[in-house]
Order: structure tokens, then C-alpha cells, then sequence
């Protein structure tokens, strides 16, 4: 499977995407008011390319599902007595998402290590994760807000995806270096009769994800974060810190909702009609910015105000993840969590102080 | 027995307890025909009816709502049905923002001896509702989507915007940090702007040692309203920077004591306007459609009416074109309170409320269009709740009843209805509390036009109560007040 | 994007498990057989598992936990407080603090629940074989201890000197009314009650966990002591038994945390990189020391 790399001339993108998603349902960038955001693609349709606003998570990871629904029914025999029955089924389109950038891609990685290579597996996760192909599309430009090779992640990075493409030349002469990057990925591409890549072409992707690159680094070098975790965990009791790097902090959800590695949910009941007879177990997104997120029956909250939120949301991504999972960040570096953010907290800003080594020893 | 033919509809009806429901028992014990398609829910008073209950139920597939409670003057709380009348009234103008018929809502009042006129009422109401057939549901709406708001010129400003030239405006913004600075021992922080992660973006500072008010910045791209921050300071002294339209807040939050007078020292400053920073995006790239491929201007430098962008490729945009929506109209650019105002006193002002062009597009739509247009535009919500926290007046941020089980007014599915009644719940929680300040909007971080709600729901306070939100600390808002005679609110003749 | 709220009939139905061995979210459907009313606010539920094959492979250790759940209502934790060696039910009582619990305290036999367990870690007690045990419990805390308890008297040859003391706030507030009364009685273990307030015809202990603790002076020696209760209880009787010379790894405590999944997943149960549903809920004072201060 070594090296399985096809060509696609931007005029056959469409046609390209048609074959690739044959049987499944293809979710790409689509604009929607000002923003950019992952949908189901008719055939033909010329996908757009601008990085989307939304990653693509939700497709794996729906923004809320049901995990089962309960019907009760009166015993016939006893008819003050009701049985309840359980339905786990669960619609499992198999599904193709095209034009999500490595940032994204990565986010699913980010999920497999807890969703499917924890101490539990968690089945809905795996069935679509099982079910979708990723195609991912290589960065050309550095965003003011991209810092994914601080993070492990990189302009070209294919963790996580089955197929990366790489555009390459311009205007209407260029096309894309297709790369399969997994069994899935090259019976994908297969489907699509496309021409092998040439060596030109390849030396040609090399060079995109090298000025990539070189972009990236120029824009800010990488910091080295190898202390990040440990420093994180001395600055935990550091307030003053906290307290400065939350003041502007509005402690909504943005931040976790727009980022392609954050995995939290909630789990809530729902009846159907008042009778109590039917309902479902539903399962939506959370996030460790809320303060629902911690609080306890008693009313007692271990993360009482927004700056022991935000420590808990930085406190993951760079230290408790990383320590768990061989060093791996929960941050891909995307950006999105800072363009999103109303009030630009910038995630990098806060690693790189609390990593400093600190003159006024933190009061842990 | 059916009155009318053809198939039952949902009709729900919220009747008060004292004499609406007696109404309706003396109608049966009179064995008045009525048809069935009424669901009763007693209350206890019509003032109890939170529109929400109303608004629940219609978006929940309801065909009718009806409220019905004792005359005026006759109310067994003495008052409630006149804050009851006002609220509704205010509920009935709203609902055609998101494409509901008005008609499929109506309120009333039936005394408990009136079994014949609550007869008349059911009737008339119910046949009103079979006219108007089954309520379209909103999820269901073919979606409509008009070219991004943003992307359409904006209309010219009615006020002239331009800064003043940049050696004044450094003058003002040194007389203003030596203000803060004298004033920062008393204080805990004063709350301001500073340069953020890029040229484009200002981020909120919070000044706590004199070296942090050299950071200090003024002028455009200080978007934010910082009144969002005061009332997490209580019990705190506390300065906050504001512009014209941010000092509003202020006076909102001082009137419904929200912050203490004697807490908050205020700063202000005369402002021409500030950007909408998606505009400036897309007029910066506007190729390949920019929305979340950043634009990094190295630097960008205010010159009158321009603003000129330095970098790869350096752009000089006229301020009028990338300005914030609430800009082009704003009467009140010098700040209407202030220990401190700096800077243009006589700033020009513009000629105040006016349609906003969110909602001239929204008034232009048709009712089915609206539906539609509600529904794609929710469907991308993410339900990250930053509308409501960075609005100056929802200060109930951690109760707030969005995610509450108890009440249970949400659930947390990810669908447009119960997207769509958040921001219903928003926009009736804000209704004559409002102060246009957008930062709702501005907070999206999918770029919902959820401002576009406030915007009807504040010409309709205006309409109803001539009222405008922030403007005097000492006013009386309009849904805590009543008239017995109500100068604008014409009964609906049931 | 699928809507994945309306019961799904299509081409692409997947059903996913039939209960909580093979779909970690997809409870057993069980059946109240007995309740309890412990005090005013502590209900106890007896329950076995509808599926007789799961009922009778049911395995877990003492302080274990399940994910007790009313369907329509919600899904709470609770540690399974009957001993692994008496597997008639699975008993859970209940405090009741908000939704769920007060909506768990309106059961009656027959009832059905949703139960997802056992989940999270236990009590080493394999490790504390041979030792003296030292159990504290404070209210609701003497749930966890009631099923390690449990279990050693019922291998109680394994085990040392066996020492309880239990405090309430009034004797009102005492649970396990039987159960204490039996401990009371039996010779081979030291049971004390004490309560905040005591009436004139209180025949036990008056005063603070903490004091009465002090007073019993249990010895360290060969001891591992194992304390539940609220969380300003087990700060002073930390303090305690540190002034009666016992060290961090020989005292057991139970953390507290709001759960959802209960699997490692929902990510909200962290402290540092324990997640306390599959880390915990069992810790020793010497490990939560090493946590950061988030308690
Ligand atoms: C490991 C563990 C063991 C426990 N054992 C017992 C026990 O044996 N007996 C007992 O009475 N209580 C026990 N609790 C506490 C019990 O779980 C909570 O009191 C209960 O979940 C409150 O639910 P509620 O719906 O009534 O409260 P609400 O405030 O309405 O909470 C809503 C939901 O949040 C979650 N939640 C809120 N508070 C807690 C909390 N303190 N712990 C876990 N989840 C919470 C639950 O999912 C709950 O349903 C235990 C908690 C943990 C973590
Ligand atoms: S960091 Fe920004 S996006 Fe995240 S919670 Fe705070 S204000 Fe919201
Ligand atoms: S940062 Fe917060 S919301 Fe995101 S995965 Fe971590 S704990 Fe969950
Ligand atoms: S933490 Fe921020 S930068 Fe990192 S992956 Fe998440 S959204 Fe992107
Ligand atoms: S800010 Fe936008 S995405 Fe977030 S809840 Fe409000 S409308 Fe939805
Ligand atoms: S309860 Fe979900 S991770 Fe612990």
C-alpha cells in the first residue's frame, strides 16, 4: 500500500468526489450566512475549499444523539405493573467527509485514543468512525491563528485521515496529489479511476507541504513544550495566573465546540408526550467550560468560577491528555478557539506563559 | 360536539383561574356548544402566562394559543392581568419575527358569570384558527437562505464617521490612561482594550498595575462592550472604558441595579464608529470567501474615514463601508454618562433608531420566507451560549434557564427548535432591556443574525411603549409597568 | 447531518447491544424488589437485574458502583452497597439531592430502573486481609462502607479487629437501622454511634466524628482505616487519625464527582488525569495528595 498516490486535475474534482463517495453520504465546507460549515454534497457539486469555520466532528460525533429510547408497556398480566423496553438502534450511514484540513483530521485521532482505546469502548463512536472515510485537504497558507507544528500536527500531517490531498500548480492548470494513507483509503480512491501521480507531481506535493511549513515556522516558531505538562500542573494552584489569563473570559462554549478535539458530552432523559410511556436517552455536546459541567447535586462546584474552567480546558489539552496518552496534546493547533473566541483568548498565549519558568515561584 | 367541521386542531388555552375558568364552567354547566379543540390549562392569574408558555407551544405544534384571564380592573391580584396585557401585547408583535401568524395568538378576558361570551370567544377564536389551518412548523420550512448578510453593501451611514486625526486622537487616549492611572488605587481593575493576537482583533484588557495602561488602546476595532464584565465585580470597585453605545449598558445595568452606582467608575469616550471585523475580512479577501481563512494585516492604522491595512497587501477600506451595523445610526457617540469623557465631545450623532438593514431584510420576507430562514440559519448553532454571555444584560449566565432541568424549557437536542427557543428566550428576557448593542451577534461564532430578533423586538417596545432601553437610570421599563388605560395597545375585539 | 433523534427505521439501522456488557450506555433493565425508607432523606432500593443470566453472572467488589437510572428522569451514581457475597439484589440507598434522586425515592416494588454496573475501582480488599480494619462513615458515607463491612464479616476470619464508627447529625438521620443494630450486637467487631445532636434518651456517643474518633484512639498498627462522609468530615478526621500516627497509604477514602458516562469518556469527572468514574472512586490519602488541589 506503500506510496498510493493519484492525480486529480481540479476540473475533475467533482466527478473525482462523485466516484470516491459512491455508497456514502459526502459532507463538504458549504457557506452558510458568514460562515463555513459541513453538509451533505449533491452529486456534481463543485465543493468548495475554504477551510471551514465548524470542523467536521459532528459528523462522527453528532452535536446530539439518541443512545436509545425506552418504551413501557402495561403488563397484561398485572395491568398496575409496566415493563420497559430498550432500543438501541441507530442509523450508521456510511459517509465520506471531504475537505477538512490535518488540524481535523488529527481531532478524530484525538477522539480514537478515548473512544475506542480506553478502558470502554464506546460502540456509537466506533460505528461511525467505522463508517467514514476522511479526505483530508493539505494546508497551503499559515493563518494568522495556525499553530499546528507547535502541537505535533502539521500542515500536511495525515493522522487521522485516509486520503490526503495536496493541491498542487495553479488556477486551472493545477490539481491534487491524492495520497491513500490507509486500506480504506486506497479502495476509495481506486473507485475513482484516476492517473497514478508522477514523480513531478509528487516532488510538486513535497514542496506545498514544505512551504507549508516554512510559512508556519516563519510566522512563529515552534516553542519548545516539552515542559508544558509538569508546568502546568505547578501553576495549578497559581490563582493570580488563572485569574489573569480568565479575566476576559466569558465562560461560554465556543472555545470546545468549535475545536476538533474536544470530546465532552452530557447524557439527558426526554419523554415523548407527557405520559412518561416513551422517551430516549439523548447524548450532546458539553463542554468543561460550563459550570453545569462540574456541579454537584450538594450545589458544591470543584470548578466554582471561569478561571478554574479555563484551567481545566488548558490543564487538559497540554498536560492531563498529553501524560495519558504518551505525549500526545489534545490541541491540534487549529486556530479555531481563538478566531472563534469573542473576546480572542488565545490558548497559545496562555501554554507559552504558563510553560515560562516563573520568577515569582507560583504559591502551589 | 364539534362546532365547526373538519379535522380537531391543537388549540391550547391558558385561562386564569379566578375567572376565565369560571367562565369556561359556566359555559359547560349552561351546556353552550363549544368546539373541542381547546386544551385548558389553568393558571393562576394571566399574569402568571410567561409568554414562553405561548411561544412553547406554538413552536411545539400547537395551531392556536389562547390566553384568557379577568376583565382589566378586575383582576383577583388586582394587577396582574394589566403587566399581563402589556407582556402578551408585546409577545403578539414579536411573532411574526420568526414567521408565526399573529392570529394563531390571541388574549382575552371572560369573567366567571360570562359563560355565553366565553362561548363567543372559544368559538370565534377556534374558527379564526381553522382558518388559518395547520401552523406550518418551522424545522419543516423549505430553507431560505439570501445572500450573506455581510456580503451586501452595506447602506451608506447616516451620520459622517471619521476619527479624528491620529495625533489627536493619541492625545486623548494619554489624557484618558492619566485619568485611569490616578484613578487605579481605589480600583480593583478598570476594564479596557488592548491590541489583540492580530492587528485586526482587540482583546479586552484589564488594568490592575499602572504599566498595564500603556497598553491601553482606542479607536475602531475596540468592539466589545466591557459593560458585559461590570456585574461579575460585585461588591468590587471597578472602572470600565466605554463608547457612546456601551455606556448605554451601563445605565441599564444601573437602573435595574445590576451594579451599584458606587462601585463602577466610568470612562468614556467619544467614538465615529467601530468595525464589524467579518466585514473587514471579506473586503480584505475577497476571493476564495474568506470566512475562516485569516487575514493577518501586520498593521492597521486609522486615518479619518479610512483605515489602512498594512501587510502582504496592504488595503485602505473607507470606514463606512466595513462599519458596525448599529454605527451607521447611532445618536448617542459621546457616552451619556461618564465620570470621565474624553476625546470629540461633539462627536456627530446620527439620527437614531431607524430600521437596521437585518431587520429591513427581515421585514421584507415573507412569513413562510422567515420560517425558512430561521431554520437554516439555526441549524448551524452550536449552542455555545457565547450570545448570551457576552450580552451586558443576561446575567443570570450559570442559572440560566437555557440549560436548566428545572424548569425544563430546553432539551439539549441539537435541533433548530430548541435552538430557536433559546434565542426566543433571549429576545423575550431582553424585551425593553435591550440596548442594541449587538454583541450578541458579534459573539457568534458561526455568525448567526440572531441581533436581528432584538432589533423587532425593540421596535415593537418602541412602537408600543416608546420606550428605549439605557437611556435614563432612573426610568421605569415597560414590562414592570403598566397603564390602566394603555395608550397603544387596541384590544383584539374576541 | 443524520438526525439522529427520531427512532431510526432505515437502511443503515444498527442495533447496538442489548444491554450493558456489550453497549456501555444501554443499562439492564432491573426491578425493584424491596424499598426502604433508611430516614427522611436516605431511601434504600433492592433490585435484581431482569435478564436472569446477567442477574446470575453479575460480579463486582466492594465499592463498586452502578449508574442507577429512571428512564425519563435521568441516571445517577451510587455505590452498590450490598456485599458481593450476598447476590439476592444489588442494594443502593439513596439521598435525596436532586432530580433523580428525589424522582428514585418515589419508587415501589415492581418498579423497573436502568442499571449500568459495576463500574469504577474497589476497596483492596485483598490487600487489607489480615489487617485491623478502622471504618468511619459520616451520613450517606456509610453506604460504601456498608458492602466492604459486609464482605469481611462474612470472611471474617480474614480479617483483624474490626472497628466502626458511624455519625449522623441526629439519630434521625441514622440509615441501616438493622444493620447497626446487629453490628452492635456482635462481639467480634467495635461499633460506635455518635450523633451532632443527641436527645436526652440517646444511649451512644454525642459529638463530632473527628473528637469521637480521637476518644476511641484506634491503633495504627497492622491498621488500614477506611472513612466516608462529607468532605469536611473527612478533612477532620484525616487530621485525626494523622494525630493517631496512621500514615497517607493507610487510609482509604471515596471521591465524589458530578458523573454522566461513568466510563472514562464524558471527560467531566477529572482531577488532573484521574478520571474519578474509572480511577476512583476509591482512593488512599496518599494518592490524593498527589492530585492537584480540585476537590
Ligand atoms: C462514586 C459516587 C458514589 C456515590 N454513591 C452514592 C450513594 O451511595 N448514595 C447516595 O445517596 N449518593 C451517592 N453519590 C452521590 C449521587 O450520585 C448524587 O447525589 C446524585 O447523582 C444526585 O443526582 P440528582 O439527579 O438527584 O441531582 P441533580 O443536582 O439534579 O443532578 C443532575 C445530575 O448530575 C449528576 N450529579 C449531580 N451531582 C452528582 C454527584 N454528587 N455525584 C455524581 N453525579 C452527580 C448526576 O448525573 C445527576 O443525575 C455518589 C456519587 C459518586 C460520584
Ligand atoms: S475562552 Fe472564549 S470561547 Fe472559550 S469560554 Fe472563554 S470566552 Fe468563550
Ligand atoms: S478541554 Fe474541556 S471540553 Fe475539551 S476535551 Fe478537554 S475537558 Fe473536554
Ligand atoms: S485547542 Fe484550539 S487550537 Fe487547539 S485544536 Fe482545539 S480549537 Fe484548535
Ligand atoms: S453564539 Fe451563535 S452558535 Fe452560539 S448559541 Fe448563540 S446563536 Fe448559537
Ligand atoms: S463520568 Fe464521564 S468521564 Fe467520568
Amino acid at each position: 500500500m506503500m506510496s498510493f498516490a493519484r492525480y486529480i486535475a481540479r476540473g475533475e474534482l467533482a466527478r473525482a468526489l462523485d466516484d470516491m463517495a459512491r455508497g456514502r453520504v459526502a459532507y463538504a465546507p458549504r457557506r452558510e450566512g458568514d460562515a463555513v460549515v459541513f453538509r451533505p454534497r449533491a452529486e456534481g457539486e463543485e465543493p468548495l475549499l475554504a477551510r471551514a469555520t465548524v470542523p467536521p466532528k459532528g459528523v462522527i460525533f453528532p452535536q446530539s444523539e439518541r443512545l436509545f429510547a425506552f418504551i413501557r408497556e402495561k403488563d397484561p398480566n398485572d395491568p398496575g405493573r409496566t415493563t420497559v423496553r430498550l432500543d438501541s438502534t441507530v442509523d450508521i450511514e456510511p459517509a465520506l467527509i471531504f475537505g477538512g484540513r490535518p488540524c481535523d483530521a488529527r481531532g478524530f485521532h484525538i477522539f480514537d485514543r478515548v473512544y475506542l482505546n480506553g478502558p470502554y469502548r464506546d460502540p456509537y463512536y466506533a460505528a461511525r468512525r467505522e463508517a467514514t472515510v476522511v479526505v483530508t485537504l493539505a494546508c497551503t497558507k499559515a493563518g494568522s491563528t495556525c499553530f499546528c507544528h507547535w502541537t505535533g500536527c502539521g500542515p500536511a500531517d495525515a493522522t487521522g485521515s485516509d486520503i490526503l490531498l495536496t493541491p498542487v500548480g495553479g488556477g486551472d492548470e493545477g490539481g491534487f496529489v491524492a495520497m491513500a494513507v490507509t486500506e480504506r483509503g486506497c479502495a476509495v480512491l481506486e473507485q475513482a479511476n484516476l492517473p497514478e501521480a508522477d514523480a513531478a507531481r509528487m516532488d510538486a506535493a513535497q514542496a506545498v507541504h514544505a512551504a507549508t511549513q516554512a510559512a508556519l515556522d516563519a510566522q512563529s516558531p515552534a516553542p519548545d513544550l516539552s515542559a508544558t505538562p509538569a508546568r502546568l500542573l505547578e501553576r495549578f494552584s497559581d490563582a493570580d495566573f488563572w485569574r489573569d489569563m480568565s479575566d476576559k473570559c466569558l465562560s461560554c462554549g465556543a472555545c470546545t465546540y468549535l475545536c476538533p478535539t474536544c470530546y465532552c458530552f452530557n447524557i439527558t432523559d426526554e419523554n415523548d408526550g407527557g405520559d412518561g410511556m416513551r422517551g430516549r436517552r439523548l447524548r450532546s455536546w458539553d463542554n468543561c467550560m460550563s459550570s453545569l459541567f462540574t456541579r454537584e447535586a450538594s450545589g458544591h462546584n470543584p470548578r466554582m468560577g471561569k478561571a478554574l474552567r479555563l484551567r481545566n480546558r488548558v490543564g487538559h489539552k497540554f498536560s492531563y491528555y498529553p501524560q495519558l496518552h504518551e505525549g500526545v496534546v489534545s490541541c491540534n493547533g487549529c486556530g479555531r478557539c481563538i478566531t472563534g473566541c469573542p473576546v480572542s483568548v488565545d490558548i497559545r498565549e496562555m501554554v507559552v506563559r504558563a510553560t515560562q519558568a516563573n520568577e515569582e515561584t507560583p504559591n502551589a | 360536539m364539534p362546532v365547526l367541521k373538519g379535522k380537531e386542531l391543537r388549540v391550547v388555552g391558558f385561562l386564569c383561574n379566578w375567572c376565565s375558568y369560571g367562565g369556561a364552567d359556566t359555559a359547560g354547566v349552561g351546556r353552550f356548544s363549544q368546539p373541542t379543540d381547546l386544551r385548558i390549562i389553568r393558571v393562576p392569574c394571566s399574569g402568571r402566562v410567561d409568554p414562553m408558555f405561548v411561544v412553547k407551544a406554538l413552536l411545539g405544534g400547537a395551531d392556536g394559543v389562547l390566553v384568557s384571564g379577568c376583565h382589566p380592573r378586575d383582576c383577583h391580584y388586582s394587577q396582574g392581568n394589566f403587566y399581563a396585557r402589556r407582556r402578551l401585547e408585546t409577545l403578539k408583535t414579536f411573532l411574526p419575527a420568526l414567521g408565526i401568524d399573529p392570529d394563531r395568538f390571541q388574549y382575552t378576558w371572560v369573567s366567571a358569570s360570562e359563560g355565553q361570551r366565553w362561548k363567543n370567544v372559544v368559538s370565534t377564536f377556534v374558527e379564526k384558527v381553522h382558518q388559518l389551518g395547520h401552523a406550518p412548523r418551522i424545522e419543516e420550512a423549505a430553507p431560505y437562505l439570501p445572500l450573506a448578510e455581510k456580503g451586501d453593501t452595506l447602506p451608506a451611514p447616516l451620520r459622517p464617521l471619521a476619527w479624528p486625526a491620529a495625533g489627536t486622537l493619541t492625545a486623548s487616549l494619554e489624557q484618558l490612561r492619566e485619568k485611569i492611572r490616578a484613578a487605579l488605587p481605589e480600583l480593583d481593575c478598570v476594564i479596557g482594550w488592548q491590541q489583540g493576537f492580530d492587528a485586526l482583533h482587540a482583546t479586552p484588557l484589564f488594568m490592575r498595575k499602572p504599566e498595564d495602561v500603556d497598553k491601553l488602546t482606542w479607536g475602531p476595532l475596540n468592539v466589545h462592550n466591557l459593560a458585559t464584565y461590570l456585574p461579575q465585580f460585585k461588591n468590587r470597585k471597578v472602572g470600565v472604558v466605554v463608547k457612546g453605545c456601551d455606556s448605554r449598558s451601563v445605565i441599564e445595568l444601573l437602573q435595574e441595579k445590576l451594579v451599584e452606582p458606587d462601585n463602577v467608575r466610568v470612562f468614556g469616550m467619544a467614538c465615529e464608529g467601530v468595525v464589524d471585523v467579518e466585514r473587514v475580512r471579506k473586503a480584505m479577501e475577497p476571493a476564495e470567501g474568506a470566512a475562516c481563512t485569516d487575514v493577518a494585516p501586520a498593521a492597521v492604522a486609522v486615518e479619518g474615514d479610512g483605515l489602512a491595512f498594512e501587510g502582504d497587501t496592504p488595503v485602505r477600506l473607507k470606514l463606512a463601508d466595513v462599519v458596525a451595523e448599529k454605527c451607521r445610526t447611532c445618536d448617542t457617540p459621546v457616552p451619556l454618562l461618564g465620570d470621565v469623557v474624553e476625546g470629540n465631545a461633539s462627536a456627530p450623532a446620527g439620527p437614531g433608531p431607524d430600521a437596521p438593514p437585518s431587520l429591513e431584510a427581515l421585514d421584507a420576507m415573507t412569513p413562510e420566507q422567515r420560517r425558512g430562514f430561521w431554520r437554516a440559519q439555526m441549524d448551524r448553532c452550536l449552542r455555545c451560549y457565547a450570545c448570551r454571555n457576552a450580552c451586558p444584560m443576561c446575567v443570570c449566565r450559570d442559572h440560566c434557564i437555557a440549560e436548566s432541568r428545572d424548569p425544563h424549557w430546553t432539551t439539549q437536542e441539537g435541533n433548530v427548535r430548541e435552538k430557536l427557543q433559546f434565542q426566543v428566550i433571549h429576545a423575550l428576557h431582553l424585551a425593553g432591556r435591550c440596548t442594541e448593542c449587538g454583541e450578541c451577534q458579534r459573539a457568534c461564532p458561526v455568525n448567526i443574525p440572531v441581533l436581528a430578533l432584538k432589533q423587532w423586538m425593540n421596535r415593537s417596545v418602541l412602537t408600543l411603549f416608546d420606550y428605549r432601553a439605557g437611556v435614563d437610570v432612573n426610568a421605569v421599563p415597560p414590562l414592570l409597568a403598566f397603564a390602566v388605560e394603555e395608550k397603544n395597545i387596541k384590544e383584539h375585539g374576541l | 447531518m443524520p438526525d439522529a433523534i427520531t427512532p431510526q427505521a432505515g437502511v443503515h439501522a444498527t442495533t447496538l447491544g442489548t444491554g450493558f456488557t456489550d453497549n456501555p450506555y444501554l443499562p439492564d433493565v432491573a426491578t425493584v424488589l424491596e424499598t426502604v425508607q433508611e430516614t427522611p432523606a436516605i431511601k434504600t432500593l433492592r433490585v435484581r437485574i431482569d435478564d436472569p443470566a446477567r442477574m446470575e453472572s453479575f460480579r463486582f467488589n466492594p465499592g463498586q458502583v452502578g449508574q442507577l437510572s429512571l428512564f425519563g428522569v435521568g441516571e445517577s451514581t451510587f455505590v452498590i452497597n450490598s456485599p458481593p457475597t450476598r447476590m439476592d439484589y444489588l442494594q443502593f440507598s439513596i439521598m435525596r439531592a436532586g432530580e433523580v434522586t428525589a424522582a428514585l425515592h418515589g419508587l415501589k416494588p415492581g418498579d423497573k430502573v436502568g442499571v449500568r454496573a459495576p463500574l469504577g475501582n474497589w476497596f483492596p480488599y485483598e490487600d487489607m486481609r489480615g489487617k485491623d480494619i478502622v471504618f468511619v462513615g459520616g451520613g450517606i458515607g456509610m453506604a460504601p462502607l456498608r458492602t466492604l463491612l459486609l464482605y469481611m464479616l462474612d470472611n471474617r476470619a480474614d480479617y483483624g479487629n474490626i472497628t466502626l464508627l458511624y455519625g449522623a447529625r441526629t439519630p434521625t438521620d441514622m440509615a441501616f437501622r438493622d444493620d447497626v443494630q446487629e453490628w452492635l450486637g456482635r462481639s467480634d467487631m467495635q461499633t460506635t454511634l455518635t450523633v451532632d445532636q443527641a436527645p436526652e434518651d440517646w444511649p451512644h456517643r454525642a459529638g463530632l466524628i473527628p473528637h469521637v474518633l480521637l476518644d476511641l484512639a484506634p491503633s495504627n498498627a497492622n491498621s488500614v482505616a477506611v472513612l466516608c462522609g462529607p468532605p469536611i468530615m473527612i478533612k477532620f478526621t484525616v487530621e485525626a487519625l494523622k494525630k493517631l500516627h496512621f500514615a497517607d497509604e493507610q487510609i482509604y477514602t471515596t471521591l465524589e464527582r458530578r458523573m454522566k458516562c461513568g466510563i472514562g469518556i464524558c471527560g467531566r469527572c477529572n482531577i488532573g488525569t484521574k478520571y474519578v468514574c474509572v480511577d476512583g472512586p476509591v482512593f488512599t490519602y496518599a494518592e490524593l495528595k498527589d492530585l492537584p488541589n480540585e476537590l
